[in-house]
């Protein structure tokens, strides 16, 4: 196998339905009332409305646009917009500041300076939102996603994986930016660097250190069990940016799962009981 | 035993684990079939239960005959058709051994069954973890022709079609739960399986969503030269007839001669080289 862009070619027009069928679904044998997802103004963001609006119609998605005062950006917010516009969805923004100022005060020894823990609190803040208005509203939560990401564990536990479902997790991230701009999202979305916005400046590109045309292509071997001497060879990278990425990939899998929880008895939550989603 | 026969690819959606919902939905596409003289109709993998049912798969098991083969023997009888659907088998005398067993009902009751010799356990895949695998595959000589069935990943392995052509089989039902992303395989494999033995081959697909999962439908009879008779839609449920005429056949064997040709010899050397493996 080569790893050549034109591995990461997809059907668009076969992906989007079967992504629209997926939702549908789901919605349907939920019996909900329709989508609510957050709208940051990013690809990934734009790209998930874009197709849960086109599954349920956008009269049943509603975007919640929740920007902070230290990362808030009017191109994004502007760009969310035009998504909702462009794809008739309900909108409500909601500025999260004040929630976020009253838990870095309620907080006893609350630390600015750590990035992480406190960037983390604003993805965790966006979750409560949503699930505030899937309990109120009866809608499914509607994650953005992607696989690169979902892979290398570049997202916050229990804040923007949190969801029901997530359509296009299924798809590396220029996979995202093909399904994109063939649904009609604009270029500027598109091309713009993709940012997880926990705090000011912050790339994701550059926190991963490599490009996602690059990191798709290792995860991709990675997904079709190659060795990490291989990929690198074919991707003329290093050797030690290929291993990086597999341990990200292998680290972040804590991420993915149900909680570990010791085996005490004859079935166990997350372990051995297998049922299905579908159930009567 | 007729030249010819009509039969019906039904080609359902499941509720997963609703027996009572699936078999009401097998009435009445077997109803549709009837109406439309149709004498054989063949339903996907697992349609009494639907195929993700995980560890449902225990409760939802039953033995044969038990309940839900005296309803689908109930509705062949009324209805004066040959029914072939699938289900969790619990084996008589067992606690808890399943098989993924197709039944063959005719108006009259149950002929038979066949439990699916190839269980796969790789991908999205979990069979083994369920079921025993099967160790017979019959042929049935019925009044609508000499039939045998494989399931699903069955189609894999040509040794399977292969057997129940030299066993006299003229139609092979095909049911089957294959998701999406292996279209291209099943395609393939059903234009294969029904050239290289030149027999009928009714490939019957489960269509709709289970646990995320979309089962492609296209159900489809393929001639014995290779030719698609008839196909239904990809993706959603669909109800699509043909005519199957035996008499083709003898006409068709002998421009494609392969059990002719069939070399015994090799099969030696490769039930060693399996062996090996």
């Amino acid at each position: 196998m080569q790893l050549t862009p034109d591995i990461l070619k997809i059907d668009l027009e076969e992906t989007k339905q079967k992504i629209a069928r997926f939702i549908e679904d789901y919605v349907a044998k939920t019996k909900a009332e329709g989508i609510v997802l957050g709208m940051s103004g990013g690809i990934d963001s734009s790209t998930n409305a874009a197709l849960n609006a086109l599954a349920i119609g956008g009269n049943k998605t509603y975007g919640l646009l929740m920007p902070e005062k230290e990362t808030e950006n009017k191109i994004d917010i502007n760009h969310a917009k035009q998504v909702a516009r462009q794809f008739k969805i309900r909108t409500t923004l909601i500025d999260i500041t004040k929630i976020l100022d009253s838990l870095y005060e309620t907080i006893p020894d609350f630390e600015p300076s750590n990035l992480k823990a406190k960037g983390n609190l604003k993805a965790r803040t966006r979750m409560v939102l949503l699930y505030y208005y899937a309990n109120s509203r009866d809608l499914i939560v509607a994650g953005s996603s992607d696989k690169s990401e979902s892979m290398i564990g570049y997202y916050t536990k229990f804040g923007d994986i949190a969801a029901d479902i997530t359509p296009q997790q299924d798809l590396y991230k220029t996979q995202v930016r093909q399904l994109a701009k063939y649904i009609g999202i604009a270029e500027a979305i598109i091309r713009k660097p993709s940012t997880p916005a926990l705090w000011p400046g912050q790339t994701a590109e550059e926190e991963i250190g490599t490009s996602y045309e690059k990191l798709d292509l290792v995860l991709y071997g990675f997904e079709h069990f190659m060795e990490t001497s291989r990929i690198a060879e074919q991707l003329l990278l290093p050797i030690k940016t290929v291993e990086s990425i597999k341990r990200r990939w292998l680290n972040a899998e804590h991420k993915r799962r149900m909680p570990l929880t010791p085996k005490l008895a004859f079935r166990t939550v997350g372990k051995d009981f297998r049922l299905p989603y579908d159930n009567v | 035993m007729a030249d010819q026969i009509k039969v019906a690819l039904a080609q359902i959606s499941c509720k997963v684990g609703d027996k009572a919902h699936n078999i009401h939905k097998m009435a009445r596409y077997i109803a549709k079939a009837r109406k439309e003289n149709v004498e054989l109709i063949i339903f996907p993998e697992l349609s009494l239960t639907g195929y993700t049912m995980r560890d449902m798969a225990y409760e939802l098991a039953e033995s044969i005959p038990g309940p839900s083969t005296k309803k689908m023997e109930k509705l062949a009888r009324q209805n004066n058709i040959y029914v072939i659907y699938g289900m969790v088998e619990k084996t008589l005398g067992t606690g808890a051994v399943l098989h993924n067993t197709a039944v063959f009902t005719s108006p009259r009751g149950t002929i038979g069954r066949y439990r699916k010799t190839y269980l796969p356990t790789h991908s999205i895949f979990e069979e083994k973890r369920y079921f025993r695998q099967g160790h017979e595959i019959p042929v049935y000589s019925t009044d609508i022709g000499k039939i045998g069935i494989v399931i699903c990943y069955d189609i894999f392995f040509p040794e399977t079609a292969r057997l129940l052509r030299l066993k006299g089989a003229e139609l092979i039902a095909c049911i089957s739960a294959s998701p999406a992303i292996r279209r291209n395989y099943f395609e393939t494999l059903t234009i294969a399986r029904a050239l290289e033995n030149t027999v009928y081959l009714a490939y019957v697909n489960l269509a709709g969503i289970e646990d995320g999962l979309q089962f492609w439908g296209g159900s489809r009879l393929t001639t014995p030269n290779g030719k698609i008779a008839v196909q239904a839609k990809y993706d959603d449920e669909d109800l699509a007839c043909a005519l199957i005429d035996y008499k083709d056949l003898e006409r068709i064997e002998t421009f494609i001669p392969t059990l002719r040709d069939l070399r015994p010899e090799l099969f030696t050397e490769l039930e060693k080289l399996a062996k090996e493996l």
